[in-house]
């Protein structure tokens, strides 16, 4: 419906004209702020405001009429009186904006502009600034993260480095270099995890979620803090747990080694517990500890970002970043953390995470191959032979069957060689003519009498001569002649470990 | 003018302790051969199937086979499993640049093919890794005590492998992800490198650690029946599981009642759905009550498999048609099967079926993991998991529920 034709004058039908003419809409009102004419483009917009009859339309009732109309996607200022100034965003996505100019007799004009493409470019301008400055800070939260996280593993490596250098068997060596190897693990997830969070201040990264055994993290925070927490004096306790858990592996890592980091730095005496316990569909991650407390002023305060209780700080080396960092993560997973404490009593920190179905949980290997699981994995292969290329390639191709190799190049003192294995061999692969004359049959001799038993040996010759072969074999050797062919190789590795009785050879 | 018809190969264990096996390995390959040429088999040629017997599957016997069907100008080769050539025949299938579809369930697998794609383009393992069968019993055990279905009397397990490479890989894997799901080894795998006659002392020796599993990794039946019998003379308190073997029809043949309440795994079996139960009838009926579908199904899903390939790549190739056996690959590579044992869909690096629930999560893209538990002599072996395939619920052993 049209709104009513406003009253004809000479030049009336000329200015109705040159109005509708102008693609926007343009309506004019008088003194009274009453709606006289609009616009053909106005009419299109707003006709079915105005009313059919000769009923006045105010501004104000021209806004509550529009508010009423479900054109706009947000209703006008509900106390507003008139146009001026006013930005109308419509559901059809046109953006207006009102300006006003007075009439000579009163009254005024007033004009509403489309900027919805302006609007536009200034929104992208807007979220482009955003996102620069929310880089920036990215860039500098994470290098303050990253100074502050890095510095737990660290710690625990230095420490085990002086327990290696100190070591006085070889099982506390390997104990140790196996922690440090576990601590060195910790801190390149802790990049990644890192890198991670930066990626996701620009909300570029999505969490990976799997299903997996709380217990591999408990191993890890064991293995993290252990070493930390008997420096101090403090009884680390972790109760396993057989769950199957729903979340991301590394953030939720990250969450609770700033628990048990936290939970070690501010005790002093007795004990850091950490269990877990079923809530319905979730399993709350409990950290408790016996130390100073958090007071009740201070609960909600920790998880900001540098929070420090002053008094404690100096002596804590702590920027306040840990809670920090375990919050926003805990938000990006969608996991809760409460909060218990007593001040002088101590603290628990919980994480409810989702629980999983153990049907789905992965063993936390990305790859299965031999090397992982294949039947000579972690078995001890001593290889001789003298051709590099032959023996780096038999090495690739051992390595990659799991297998440890340890390389003999010298056969002068073989009792001193043996001795100096880091581990004594169960296998021998031994190239039969070694380098000054040396026979691989006899050096191998020369090693069971140094290891004082007989280690399975198969020797490795280019040289086909059948009476060579005979001669080696009646030693009790299995022989394989160059190029070994790996399937050659592994049935008689396989034999001479496993089923010894299908081994000429050897009866 | 009759169509040519195309010689395939069955590469089949007929004689020593694997025969049972290899029996219903080549009943699989008659079967499919028989359907695929009632349909006009390839294209119109009709498939014929050649076998060699690879003995007690040595490198040697087994590669002697192999190359026995290739003078026979074989086109592919299936097979069930040849465990103890360590894939030695890979060698003269790459040669001859045929296809070779087996199901091995070996790991070594995923690594010969890997170390060199483009020799080993033809080599196909229809199911699943031995590896996956480790970890997968862990979690199964898991299952069973987390869901209250039963109430282990502690946390410890015993292990005890026979001396093949795909028994020692499956205890090792079981040992590796005992830990993590609350389960104790009693001691490192038992590998034993020579199968006693006489179990009963390692039986004293086990029941000594108290242990609330016992895990034995070897399965050839009747090495199988034999154990069982000497371990249901005085049962020990545990949950038995038994590889593979045990679902074989000669194996509750040979220890009757005594079976029940044994569990199994396998991860390539016949599910208890529409298309499984469908071949299992067809299978007793074409072979008798005495045949096994459950072991049959392996080799004729791969003829199966690659009878669609094939077509898809508008025919077969003998020895030495690289070219066009390479085409029938990429086809086996990028083509899910819905086979009556589940779906295979091969890992395009491993050229391995991707198990479920072990490796993906998704039912209708994996091979099924399954465990089955024995009930009587005349019952078919109940399958207790993983969802959605089982269709009977876990009983209490009943040397378990005597105790």
């Amino acid at each position: 419906m049209s709104p009513p034709a406003p009253p004809q004058t000479n030049s009336g039908a000329t200015d109705a004209a040159i109005l509708d003419a102008i693609g926007n809409p343009v309506a004019v009102w008088d003194a009274r702020m009453c709606f006289i004419r609009g616009n053909a483009a106005f009419r299109r917009r707003f006709g079915a405001l105005v009313p059919a009859d000769d009923t006045e339309l105010t501004q104000t009732g021209f806004l509550r009429a529009l508010a009423a109309s479900g054109q706009l996607v947000q209703a006008p200022d509900p106390v507003r009186q008139d146009l001026a100034g006013c930005e109308f965003l419509f559901t059809d996505g046109q953006i207006l904006k009102v300006e006003s100019w007075p009439l000579p007799a009163g009254g005024e004009v007033t004009a509403f502009t489309d900027i919805t493409e302006t609007w536009r470019t200034q929104r992208a301008l807007e979220r482009a600034y955003d996102k620069a400055a929310g880089a920036d800070q990215s860039k500098s939260r994470f290098l303050r993260a990253a100074n502050h996280d890095l510095r737990q593993p660290l710690a625990s490596l230095k420490i085990l480095i002086y327990s290696c250098m100190a070591a006085e068997t070889e099982k506390e060596r390997q104990d140790t270099l196996h922690a440090m190897d576990v601590s060195v693990s910790i801190m390149e997830d802790l990049l990644g995890a890192l890198l991670n969070i930066g990626q996701l201040d620009a909300g570029k990264v999505e969490p990976r979620i799997q299903t997996f055994q709380l217990s591999t993290v408990f191993d890890r925070l064991q293995i993290q803090f252990g070493q930390l927490a008997r420096e101090k004096g403090l009884d680390l306790r972790i109760v396993q747990s057989r769950a199957a858990i729903q979340t991301d592996r590394s953030l939720l890592e990250r969450i609770l080694s700033n628990f048990v980091g936290n939970a070690i730095r501010y005790t002093e005496f007795g004990r850091v517990l950490i269990g877990c316990r079923r809530h319905g569909r979730f399993l709350r991650i409990e950290v408790h500890d016996t130390g100073i407390g958090i007071a009740p002023e201070h609960e909600e305060k920790i998880f900001d970002e540098f929070f420090r209780v002053a008094e404690q700080q100096p002596a804590r080396h702590s920027l306040g970043l840990g809670l920090n960092i375990s919050r926003r993560l805990a938000e990006v997973l969608g996991h809760r953390i409460s909060l218990r404490s007593a001040p002088g009593k101590g603290s628990m920190f919980a994480l409810d995470v989702p629980l999983g179905d153990i049907w789905h949980s992965s063993i936390g290997e990305a790859e299965i191959n031999e090397r992982l699981g294949g039947e000579f994995a972690g078995l001890n292969c001593l290889v001789m032979e003298d051709d590099r290329m032959l023996r780096d390639a038999l090495i690739t191709m051992l390595q990659r069957w799991g297998i440890e190799v340890q390389v003999l190049e010298h056969f002068t003192d073989i009792p001193a060689a043996i001795a100096a294995l880091p581990v004594a061999p169960e296998i021998i692969l031994t190239d039969f003519r070694l380098r000054g004359g040396v026979l691989g049959t006899d050096v191998v001799h020369q090693i069971n009498d140094a290891l004082e038993l007989p280690c399975p040996a198969i020797v490795i010759t280019a040289d086909t001569g059948p009476e060579l072969i005979r001669s080696i074999r009646s030693q009790g050797f299995p022989v394989l002649i160059k190029p070994v062919s790996p399937s050659g190789l592994r049935v008689i590795m396989h034999n001479i470990l496993f089923e010894p009785e299908l081994v000429p050879e050897l009866s | 003018m009759k169509p040519q018809p195309i010689p395939v190969g069955g590469l089949v264990p007929l004689t020593t302790s694997a025969a049972s096996d290899g029996r219903e390995f080549q009943r699989g390959i008659v079967m499919a051969c028989e359907e695929i040429n009632q349909r006009g088999g390839i294209l119109g040629r009709p498939l014929e199937p050649i076998f060699a017997d690879t003995g007690s599957q040595t490198a040697h016997e087994t590669i002697r086979a192999t190359r026995f069907l290739i003078s026979q100008g074989v086109h592919a080769i299936f097979a069930g499993y040849n465990i103890g050539a360590q894939n030695a025949e890979y060698e003269p299938v790459a040669d001859a640049g045929i296809l070779y579809i087996h199901c091995n369930t070996l790991l070594q697998h995923h690594d010969t093919v890997m170390s060199d794609p483009a020799r080993y383009f033809g080599c196909f393992m229809a199911d699943p890794a031995e590896y996956w069968y480790g970890q997968g019993f862990i979690k199964f055990l898991s299952w069973l005590r987390d869901s209250g279905q039963w109430h282990p009397a502690s946390d410890r397990i015993a292990i005890v492998s026979g001396p093949k490479p795909y028994s020692i890989v499956i205890a090792n894997a079981m040992k590796q992800s005992a830990r993590q799901f609350g389960w104790t080894p009693v001691f490192p795998p038992r590998i034993l490198r020579r199968l006693p006659t006489d179990w009963r002392p390692l039986l004293e020796e086990i029941r000594a650690a108290e242990p609330a599993v016992l895990a034995l990794t070897h399965f050839h039946s009747g090495d199988l029946a034999r154990f069982h019998l000497q371990f249901s003379e005085d049962p020990l308190p545990v949950l038995l599981y038994l590889q593979y073997g045990a679902l074989h029809r000669v194996f509750s043949e040979m220890v009757g009642e005594k079976s029940r309440g044994v569990i199994i795994g396998t991860v390539i079996g016949l599910p208890r759905d529409e298309i499984g139960w469908k071949f299992f009838h067809r299978y007793k009926a074409r072979f008798g009550p005495g045949s096994t579908p459950e072991i049959g199904c392996q080799t004729y899903n791969a003829v199966h498999h690659y009878t669609l390939a094939a077509a898809m790549a508008g025919g077969t190739a003998g020895p030495g048609g690289i070219e066009h056996n390479r085409k029938i690959a990429r086809i086996l590579c990028d083509l899910p099967y819905r086979s009556v044992s589940g779906t295979i869909r091969f890992h395009p690096q491993w050229q391995a079926a991707v198990p479920y629930p072990d490796a993906t999560l998704d039912a209708s893209l994996g091979m099924p993991h399954l465990f089955y538990q024995l009930r009587g002599p005349e019952d078919p072996a109940a399958l207790i998991a993983p969802d959605p395939y089982r269709d009977a619920a876990f009983e209490l052993p009943p040397w378990l529920s005597r105790g």
